[in-house]
């Protein structure tokens, strides 16, 4: 096998100033496989087709986000999703059956949605299926396993309060969000021990109803594919899912700021911006901005700077209704205080004068750039067509957002930087007994 | 200052490079396998799905230089320069990929080199052209050495503090008494400043010729996108062939290390077989899989569920001759990850049930084509085994009907176990990183 060797050298897309001369810009329009939708019944299935994959990826989406816990029910959409995973199929939790059966499955506990993330050759994907199905439609909730998934979810929340850039966006969603739907994904240690059988089983029956599922494939949807999907729908219950609110706090003009300490070696700083849901006339526009934000900071560098190695990024999340942007500043690299003063002057810049012709050129390249780098393996894609086309993008929902950032004008990324990010929340991570900048 | 003045010659007529004939490997249809137009290799593998490209550039060519006294570093700043270097017409490569909206990477192992960059498709045909006219007719500036030395240092600086490399490194240091593999990569910062431009130059000028390039293009691409390379320096001679590998010297007895460094760490490196050893190859890579594939190996598995905080990676390099099993971990009990590394090896030398052993590999077989998913995926493991010397055996070479998967297929549960009987059973090298260097066998 070929070594896995960690991406350590990196490089800016953005120097101090924008790149004149002929441009590089692609030359002709960039395109996913056109994803067409099947109807099974009431549940709607996406798929884009990659002729001849070996391998296919499905994202099953369940209404039972964190949007639908209470503050007293924090982390029990985790805790379902982790039952599932654990249910004995012939005696074998359903995540291991999965595995032997030469798959994997995953969830992904997000704002609006809970989504299984299942993944094996294309010819085994439907079987696999009907395997995730028989948990999916009668899990066990019994005392061991709710026991069991607590257990392991509590140990997962407390490696992520580790990590200085999670706990930051979390502090922000916390303050941004009116619902629960900015709650911690896993839960925390208090509410999760409050949670049991009686709560899943409640939560389950509102939420894991044929209306409330979705699914998006990439890669072949095959015959046997359909076929087990449908059954899987089949296998819940009927009946309406409820409709949440969603709703946002307005962010004041005095930019708040939030403080949390942590055992780290130095400050992390995450700005929090409202921001445009991907079926906005906006999305193409916070897509640029995204982009420019992410690396109109980076310190040079011929090849791509990785993660650790960025002082600045940028997170557009649009995983809760309604979306937010976060910017981050990672204190290690650079000086946080001087940093955030960076920030905030580009915000107000971008919103006070329309990037120039070059420029805009540059950004939507980079933006255009980075959209596809990220959404490469069938897992991304699948999620993202799943999310984009829930949120109003249409059934070819990646194409679509392609195209928003394509007809983004300079006029319009003035205005969303002008109707988005001059107001902001501040969350400071700061190692312990450290002043704040 | 500018460097040699090149004649560079592109290719034109958009003719798709010739099939797989003669010398050239089979690597299944739809995969177009073909000549550079000044020697070399060109391998083009088109695919559905995102639109991007990946375009590699891989080398054979030794990290430490040509010359008689190593140099660690040379190859990663060489690569640098030549990235970053502006020539007489047009940008850098660097700048030129970022333009593009794309992703530029250089990654130098002990015995090769990759340029690989990551491109919105649409760019791909324009980035094969700057690629290979900065590569395969090196223009090498005083600034593109001034800002490369700065990136090398600065990542020079960054991975000492990562586990892996440094593990790495001591493991390798440690097996191989000399030759490349016996030293670090990318080397200290002082080393690093210490190569001069005249020297990388003479290093890029051998290296980086098309005769010893392997181009691999994959992803929402033309067949006949090869057609964009440019021919090499104008003085080329295209029947010269690549780089001879670098001849390995393995160590006959191997010690315990012990390291400074910022954590508890530890790590497990034994040599096992070369490229030319398939079958043992492929149970190596079985059994690696089966032990630490992350999330699912059941050393993995059982790290996850005990020590959630804990790095534990494991996996087997497969390499001309010979391959080494490597392994590292570290986290708050670094006794009892090793403790669970150890019995994992344990397990692995009886034979397994044939049930289960049924089951492994058919997850295996699954993970061998979920790592070849995206078009980066695919041209890493073609330029990988293609600059190791055995294309053919590259993971997806035909799908899974080519070489891989049937030598998978041909795999038993007392094979394997003879197999990891026979290399395990010897002495590994054991590398310990602590903060603090309390007592050592042996210190680097």
């Amino acid at each position: 096998m070929r070594p896995i060797v960690a991406l350590v050298a990196l490089c800016s897309l953005l120097g101090a100033a924008p790149v004149s001369g002929p441009s590089t810009a692609p030359e002709s329009t960039l395109r996913y496989p056109t994803a067409s939708v099947t109807d099974l019944g009431v549940t709607k299935v996406l798929s884009e087709n990659d002729a001849g994959a070996a391998v296919s990826g499905l994202q099953i989406f369940v209404a039972a986000g964190l949007d639908r816990e209470t503050p007293s029910t924090g982390g029990i959409s985790a805790l379902v999703a982790e039952s599932i995973l654990r249910t004995p199929i012939d005696g074998v939790p359903l995540r291991d059956a999965i595995a032997a059966s030469g798959g994997s499955l995953s969830y992904t506990v997000d704002g609006r949605s809970v989504h299984y993330y299942l993944e094996g050759r294309t010819e085994h994907l439907g079987a696999l299926v009907s395997l995730f199905a028989r948990a999916f439609s009668a899990p066990d909730f019994s005392v061991a396993t709710i026991g069991a998934a607590r257990a392991a979810l509590a140990t997962r929340q407390k490696e992520f309060e580790k990590n200085a850039l999670s706990v930051g966006i979390q502090m922000f969603r916390q303050t941004y969000y009116a619902t629960s739907a900015g709650g911690p994904a896993l839960g925390n240690v208090s509410t999760l021990a409050g949670l049991g059988t009686k709560d899943a089983v409640a939560f389950y029956g509102a939420t894991y109803r044929r209306a409330g599922v979705m699914a998006s494939v990439v890669g072949v949807v095959t015959p046997e594919l359909g076929d087990a999907l449908k059954a899987l729908s089949a296998g819940l219950s009927d009946g309406p899912v409820v409709a949440v609110q969603e709703r946002a706090h307005a962010i004041p003009a005095e930019a708040p700021r939030i403080v949390a300490h942590r055992e780290i070696p130095a400050p992390w700083v995450v700005v929090g911006y409202a921001a445009p849901a991907p079926g906005s006339r906006d999305f193409g526009a916070m897509l640029v901005l995204e982009a420019l934000l992410s690396d109109a900071f980076q310190r040079s560098s011929t090849t791509t700077l990785g993660f650790v190695e960025k002082p600045i990024g940028a997170v557009y999340l649009y995983d809760s209704t309604p979306a937010s942007l976060v910017v981050y500043v990672n204190g290690t690299q650079v000086d946080p205080s001087l940093a955030l003063r960076e920030v905030v002057v580009v915000a107000h810049s971008l919103s006070i004068k329309p990037l120039g012709a070059p420029a805009l050129r540059q950004f939507k390249t980079a933006a255009e750039g980075q959209f596809i780098s990220d959404s490469v393996n069938l897992s991304d894609r699948a999620y993202l067509l799943g999310t984009f086309a829930s949120q109003g993008l249409g059934d070819d929902a990646i194409n679509a957002a392609m195209a928003a950032l394509d007809r983004t004008t300079a006029a319009d990324v003035q205005r969303v930087a002008k109707n988005y990010l001059q107001r902001y929340i501040v969350a400071l991570v700061l190692p312990r007994q450290s002043p704040s900048p | 200052m500018l460097g040699a003045f090149l004649v560079i010659a592109c290719v034109g007529g958009g003719s798709p490079a010739p099939a797989a004939t003669g010398d050239l490997p089979d690597l299944g249809p739809g995969v177009t396998v073909g000549h550079l137009p000044s020697g070399g290799t060109v391998i083009v593998r088109p695919a559905q799905g995102a639109p991007v490209a990946a375009i590699e550039l891989w080398y054979r060519a030794p990290s430490t230089g040509f010359g008689a006294k190593p140099v660690p570093a040379t190859a990663r700043l060489a690569a640098q320069i030549v990235a970053a270097s502006r020539p007489i017409v047009g940008d850098s490569l660097g700048k030129a990929v970022s333009a593009a909206g794309g992703r530029l990477a250089i990654s130098v192992y002990a015995d090769s080199v990759a340029i690989s960059a990551v491109v919105p498709a649409a760019a791909a045909r324009q980035i094969v052209k700057v690629l290979t006219t900065a590569f395969f007719a090196p223009v090498m500036t005083e600034d593109g050495y001034r800002d490369a030395v700065r990136d090398v240092v600065q990542e020079s600086q960054i991975s000492a503090y990562d586990p892996e490399t440094v593990a790495r490194d001591a493991v390798f240091g440690e097996l191989f008494t000399g030759g490349p593999q016996h030293f670090p990569s990318l080397g200290d910062p002082k080393g690093i400043a210490a190569i001069s431009l005249a020297d990388a130059r003479s290093y890029a000028t051998r290296a980086f010729r098309s005769q010893n390039a392997t181009l691999v293009v994959s992803g929402a691409v033309d067949p006949d996108i090869a057609s964009a390379a440019v021919a090499g320096r104008s003085g080329d001679d295209p029947s010269a062939g690549p780089e001879a590998p670098a001849a390995a010297e393995v160590a006959a007895t191997v010690e315990p290390v012990t390291k400074a460094f910022g954590e508890e760490a530890g790590s497990y490196g034994w040599v096992g077989p070369g490229i030319a050893s398939p079958r043992e190859a492929t149970a190596m890579d079985f059994i690696a899989d089966y032990l630490f594939r992350s999330d699912e190996g059941i050393v993995s598995r059982e790290v996850d569920d005990k020590y959630p905080e804990a790095l534990m990676l494991g996996q087997f390099i497969t390499l001309h001759d010979p391959g080494v099993m490597f392994v590292v971990y570290s986290g708050s009990n670094t006794a009892a990850l090793r403790a669970l590394v150890d019995n994992g090896f344990a397990t692995a030398q009886k034979a397994m049930d044939p049930a289960a052993f049924a089951s492994a590999l058919g997850a295996f077989k699954y993970h061998l084509l979920s790592d070849l998913q995206t078009p980066t995926q695919i041209a890493d493991n073609f330029g990988w085994y293609s600059v190791e010397g055995a294309a053919e055996y590259a993971p997806g070479a035909n799908g899974d009907a080519g070489t891989y998967f049937k030598t998978a297929d041909s795999l038993t549960p007392d094979f394997v176990a003879a197999v990891a009987q026979k290399y395990f059973g010897k002495t590994p090298v054991v590398v310990t990183l602590q903060p603090v260097v309390k007592e050592s066998v042996k210190t680097q």
